[in-house]
């Protein structure tokens, strides 16, 4: 079920609020977990039991490392947790590269994704490093510790949400009008995000593809494809950040207006924070971080940047997509960060490398890839052609509300207003507007419109 | 006291819209979007494989929603197209683009191979029909090279036919992709000219049926244009028994298709793979033999006065190695390719292989 559908809106969503609010505080956990395994099983019958052994598992692993603090017990429950990810994620990329290696025709597995376990492997192994470093306690109540996994605003897309910033709300949280009621502008933010932008995009970035090409043409493609992803995978962060709130749990921010980062050091500390952060803490930092000898912190960086893209896929274009950002970070780290005043120039570096890492992103075929690179940089092309001052023309509003959207504009002007004397008109027009988002967004919704979350597939 | 009301008024309005849904009674078909809707005795089937199509198709007001999300795209963002359509004028154009070079060298491919298997040393002739798209503005919407596709079609073993410069926008319908059939009156003199029949001009009475939603219509979610089909009959018609090899309607108009989902179908009674319409009093010893799509549908009816016997063919219902169990062939018959742009440019349709 995702979050930007009819059922979930308009039946799964009140049903868990109305019994949520009706039962009395002590069971409410219960009812937020038998909601979210019906809410994993509506999308995804056949894993539902491997979810329930990833639960069970790390919940003795995190016990026995409670217990006697042994380094052993830590290491098999990253190995098992590493070892699903492997088998159900990247079993097939690594058969198809032993056979193109070694010229072998070993048949591939047929194995479906199961839905969210990038994101519930990495929560299960912050939780276990966690415990192992004694910054938190184990959760003794199996019930208690399900009902963090299996939580349904982020069990399938994020974001990565670690026990240790909820493990208190978890136990003993202070549900409150206003809290619901932030939560819910928080929502339908999200949710008009990723309906009435990314999915319109993604209605642009098709068009795109399917005419003659120019130069214009791919950059205006890259550009699309940009805002589509922020606003599909921002808008998910929304709506799940928002569903929080409305339960009373207040999740980390996991984008901070990237698109405005002015290095690519500061667009990594703006983009997907809770899986940086995760790389950060239980890798980068394990290996030594930069305290460290020069060669090994590079090595630290590179496998930092490796399992990064490694991580959005079984695909070399993801792997290629995280050591491009790798190079980035680096020469910013030696030198370049340090020469990046203007603020105006910095963006526009940042952006353009951010637009083509998309690209890469975007493009598992790698000779396709290379043809798109050269093809915007003018190789074979023309610059220009009627067909993409069409898709100019024709996309403009939206192109134009999407950079408005980048930016922290609207929200700074909307919170200066609520501060003047005509803060009851502001905050009326406010409610309206969000009305309004709601309304358009179930338009949208009913017209059938595309609506898959692009995180979905990691 | 701000945040309770919101709280509260925000769970009234989805529960309340579910609970509308789920007590309305259900509908069957949507007139607007020319289909049928997911009831509830699907969910008796898959619950949770039907569950979100069934209460996205039932929900409350949905009509309203859909004009709504129109008017989003259009009005709002500015699109010139919503769901592949042009509005311009009140005319709904079926968006056609790119030109699918590899689909036209199919369809040529496909035609010569009926002609070398049925008409080897017949003379044959094709015709392309322009959708409304030709009719627009090049520098300002995206049209298909309607030069490059009629040059392509050259490779047809046959005669061609120019119907291109019979026509404007007005002979089509302003919410349907398919010609008027009183404009097909235009082009007859010149089919008889090239093919060789003996044209004659007839009467007809004219027989309205308002207002009409095309086909477009439904991908436009624009309620404002009103739309009309006309059907022409005669007393000639009365002596014309038609066969369908999938049904059994024996008559040239089926006027209870009307207001269904598609009044399209009034013609011929809508898509069918072969038909045979017979001239009961004729005896010109003049058969035409016509492989097409559906514009041919309202054409076939003005043509039956110059023929004794007119078989239709539409090569996406019916494999073309079949038809020797259904043809009768004499090396006389007249034989029209009958196909309009959007056909050609989407030809994996057709069933010759």
């Amino acid at each position: 079920m995702v979050f930007s559908s009819i059922t979930f809106i308009y039946y799964f969503l009140p049903i868990v609020i109305i019994s949520y609010f009706l039962t009395p505080k002590k069971y409410r956990n219960y009812i937020l977990l038998i909601f979210s395994l019906f809410f994993y099983t509506y999308g995804e019958k056949y894993y539902l039991i491997l979810l329930f052994f990833s639960c069970f598992f790390n919940y003795i692993i995190g016990l026995l490392i409670s217990n006697n603090q042994k380094k052993s017990w830590l290491i098999l429950g990253i190995i098992i947790n590493l070892g699903l990810l492997a088998y159900f994620k990247y079993v097939n990329f690594f058969i198809d590269n032993f056979n193109n290696l070694f010229n072998l025709n070993i048949n591939t597995l047929n194995i479906v994704l199961p839905l969210g376990i990038s994101f519930f492997t990495f929560q299960n192994i912050s939780y276990l490093v966690d415990v192992y470093r004694k910054e938190i306690s184990c959760q003794k109540n199996v019930f208690l510790y399900l009902t963090y996994i299996t939580f349904f605003p982020q069990l399938i897309a994020g974001p990565i949400v670690r026990y240790k910033d909820i493990n208190k709300e978890l136990v003993n949280r202070q549900e409150s009008y206003s809290l619901f009621r932030e939560g819910v502008n928080r929502f339908l933010i999200g949710l008009g995000k990723k309906v009435l932008l990314a999915n319109v995009l993604y209605e642009m970035c098709s068009s795109l593809q399917m005419v003659s090409s120019s130069v214009i043409l791919y950059w205006l493609l890259a550009l699309a494809y940009t805002f589509q992803i922020y606003f599909d995978f921002s808008g998910y962060s929304d709506m799940a950040i928002g569903l929080g709130k409305m339960f009373g749990f207040n999740f980390l921010e996991n984008f901070n207006y990237p698109l405005i980062a002015t290095s690519v050091t500061d667009f990594w500390r703006r983009w997907h924070i809770s899986l940086s952060s995760f790389f950060r803490d239980y890798v980068y930092i394990t290996l030594g971080g930069n305290r460290v000898t020069f060669l090994k912190m590079l090595r630290n960086i590179l496998i930092v940047w490796f399992l990064t893209g490694f991580w959005h896929g079984a695909s070399w274009n993801f792997i290629l997509w995280g050591l491009y950002f790798f190079f980035f970070l680096l020469i910013e780290k030696l030198f370049l960060l340090k020469h990046l005043k203007n603020k105006f120039f910095s963006w526009l570096y940042t952006f353009v490398v951010v637009m083509v890492g998309f690209i890469i992103f975007n493009t598992t075929n790698l000779n396709e890839l290379w043809l798109i690179l050269r093809k915007m940089f003018g190789y074979q092309t023309v610059f220009i052609n009627m067909e993409t001052i069409y898709y100019l023309k024709n996309y403009l509003i939206i192109l134009i509300i999407s950079l408005l959207g980048m930016t922290s504009l609207l929200k700074k002007i909307m919170l200066n207003l609520k501060k003047g004397k005509y803060k009851m008109i502001v905050s009326s027009l406010e409610i309206i507007s969000y009305l309004i988002i709601l309304v358009f967004v179930t338009a949208s919704l009913i017209s059938n419109s595309f609506n898959p979350f692009i995180y979905f597939r990691f | 006291m701000r945040d309770k009301i919101i709280s509260f008024g925000f769970v009234v309005f989805i529960s309340g819209f579910s609970l509308l849904g789920l007590f309305s009674k259900d509908q069957d078909i949507s007139f607007l979007e020319r289909r049928k809707l997911v009831t509830v005795d699907t969910l008796e089937e898959d619950f949770l494989n039907n569950f979100d199509d069934y209460v996205v198709d039932q929900f409350y007001n949905r009509n309203s929603f859909l004009k709504l999300n129109s008017f989003y795209e259009r009005n709002i963002l500015k699109n010139k197209e919503y769901n592949n359509v042009y509005l311009i004028d009140n005319i709904i154009y079926e968006k056609e683009y790119p030109l699918n070079i590899k689909s036209v060298n199919s369809f040529i491919k496909k035609m010569n191979t009926v002609k070398d298997k049925y008409f080897p040393n017949q003379n044959v002739y094709y015709s392309i029909i322009p959708s409304k798209s030709y009719y627009l503005d090049s520098k300002k919407y995206l049209t298909i090279d309607y030069q490059t596709l009629e040059k392509m079609c050259q490779n047809i073993n046959g005669n061609y036919i120019d119907l291109m410069n019979n026509f404007n926008i007005s002979d089509y319908y302003q919410t349907d992709i398919h010609l008027k059939q009183e404009s097909w009156l235009k082009a007859i003199p010149t089919l008889a000219k090239k093919i060789g029949f003996n044209y004659y001009p007839i009467t007809y009475q004219k027989n309205v049926y308002y207002p009409f939603y095309g086909a477009s219509y439904s991908k436009a979610m624009e309620v404002n244009i009103l739309d009309e089909l006309v059907y022409l009959t005669n007393e000639l018609q009365e002596d014309v028994i038609v066969k369908h090899l999938e049904n059994s309607h024996n008559k040239l108009y089926n006027i209870l298709k009307l207001g269904g989902i598609d009044s399209y179908d009034v013609f011929l009674n809508g898509a069918s793979s072969f038909i045979e319409i017979t001239n009961k009093n004729s005896n010109m010893n003049r058969e035409l033999i016509i492989f097409r799509d559906s514009f041919a549908s309202s054409l076939a009816p003005l043509l039956i006065p110059y023929y004794d016997k007119i078989t239709l063919i539409d090569l996406r219902y019916i494999n073309f190695q079949v038809l020797e169990n259904y043809l009768n062939l004499n090396n006389q018959q007249d034989v029209l390719f009958l196909y309009s742009s959007m056909v050609i440019n989407n030809s994996s349709t057709i069933k010759v292989n």
